[in-house]
């Protein structure tokens, strides 16, 4: 899984968000080093709601214009967990061989 | 978030700059929707004002022009969307016929090396049949044969590509292109063509029943679903 699909999902993890709110979320979550664009964001989320990852909760017209919620399905929140629980564990075992214990086991 | 989200809402009064920039707006919104018009139909169907409000909600407050990474990521992210795979997975019988149709690509290369290989027998009878024909006009119909190869090869490869992504227009096409084709070869039988150029109407034999079979497969009923499926906007919302 991508590192930009992986924060699209995650910021949809705690509850429906529109376009420009993903945009926002992804940002805050990598501490600023992952700007979407808009055209990248809606291919992502284009392929993810036909992978059945995330499907549109509700439609709303602000300032005249379309706004768009999405949030994750149920298969969308396992493939979620599991890639966060693959990623926990690569992250440990760096850690882990890091670490002063760690690296003098080499 | 919001409050830049909501940002477009235009102040009424205030100093020319802040009159200015509904106008501004409007000139940046046009500017993004023509960059928008690259995207797949179905895409700006479903999503083209969606991405509009994102687009504007992003832009900065004297933005006139798409700054070139917004160009280089709407483009990019167009040809993206038309180039990769479908919206779904095309159902086992469009994908057969899609196969089918590679096949009959390769059969007009085949065709090919067939119609050079046993081109001097064919001659002979023609010339024998026909006294009228003439040298020159028989190397005038392999020089036709040789240059025109790479059409019906390309129109094969072409709808094949389409129709894998469920175009319902390619469809229609390949119906269209298979019905000509049939006239065509029922004009060669009636021209006699069987009597001197039988290893040439085989491969015309093969091509058609090609043909045929992915027209049927085409129509199936699960390919009817994957082109009507691809044609449609995806999940319709609640509004609200």
């Amino acid at each position: 899984m991508q590192e930009a699909t992986f924060l699209i999902l995650t910021a949809l993890a705690s509850g429906s968000q529109h376009g420009y709110g993903i945009i926002a979320d992804v940002r805050e979550i990598s501490g600023g080093g992952v700007q979407l664009r808009p055209g990248t964001l809606y291919t992502a989320l284009e392929r993810l709601r036909a992978d059945g990852l995330i499907a549109v909760d509700r439609e709303a017209i602000v300032d005249n214009r379309l706004r768009r919620y999405y949030r994750l399905t149920p298969a969308g929140s396992d493939r979620l967990a599991a890639e966060a629980t693959r990623l926990r564990a690569n992250a440990t075992t760096a850690l882990m061989r890091l670490s002063p214990a760690g690296g003098a086991a080499t | 978030m919001s409050a830049r989200a909501t940002r477009s809402a235009a102040p009424t009064r205030g100093t020319p700059g802040e009159a200015a920039q509904p106008v501004r707006q409007a000139v940046l919104e046009r500017r993004y929707r023509r960059l928008l018009a690259c995207y797949p139909h179905f895409f700006r169907h479903d999503s083209e004002e969606e991405i509009l409000a994102v687009l504007m909600a992003c832009a900065r407050t004297r933005q006139r022009w798409p700054s070139l990474g917004e160009v280089a990521d709407l483009v990019g992210s167009a040809i993206r969307m038309r180039l990769g795979p479908g919206r779904s997975s095309p159902p086992r019988a469009v994908t057969r016929a899609v196969r089918l149709m590679r096949v009959g690509a390769a059969t007009e290369i085949a065709g090919l090396l067939i119609a050079l290989a046993t081109a001097s027998s064919v001659q002979s009878v023609l010339v024998r049949q026909h006294v009228t024909f003439l040298a020159a006009q028989w190397h005038d119909l392999l020089l036709f044969i040789e240059l025109g190869v790479p059409v019906p090869v390309g129109l094969w490869l072409w709808l094949a590509w389409a129709n894998g992504r469920g175009h319902r227009w390619a469809r229609s096409a390949f119906a269209g292109v298979f019905g000509t084709y049939t006239l065509i070869v029922l004009s060669k039988f009636v021209a006699g063509a069987a009597t001197y150029a039988p290893a040439d109407l085989f491969v015309v034999g093969i091509q058609w029943l090609i043909g045929l079979a992915v027209v049927l497969l085409l129509f199936s009923r699960s390919a009817d679903t994957f082109y009507r499926h691809q044609s449609m906007p995806p999940t319709a919302a609640p509004r609200g």
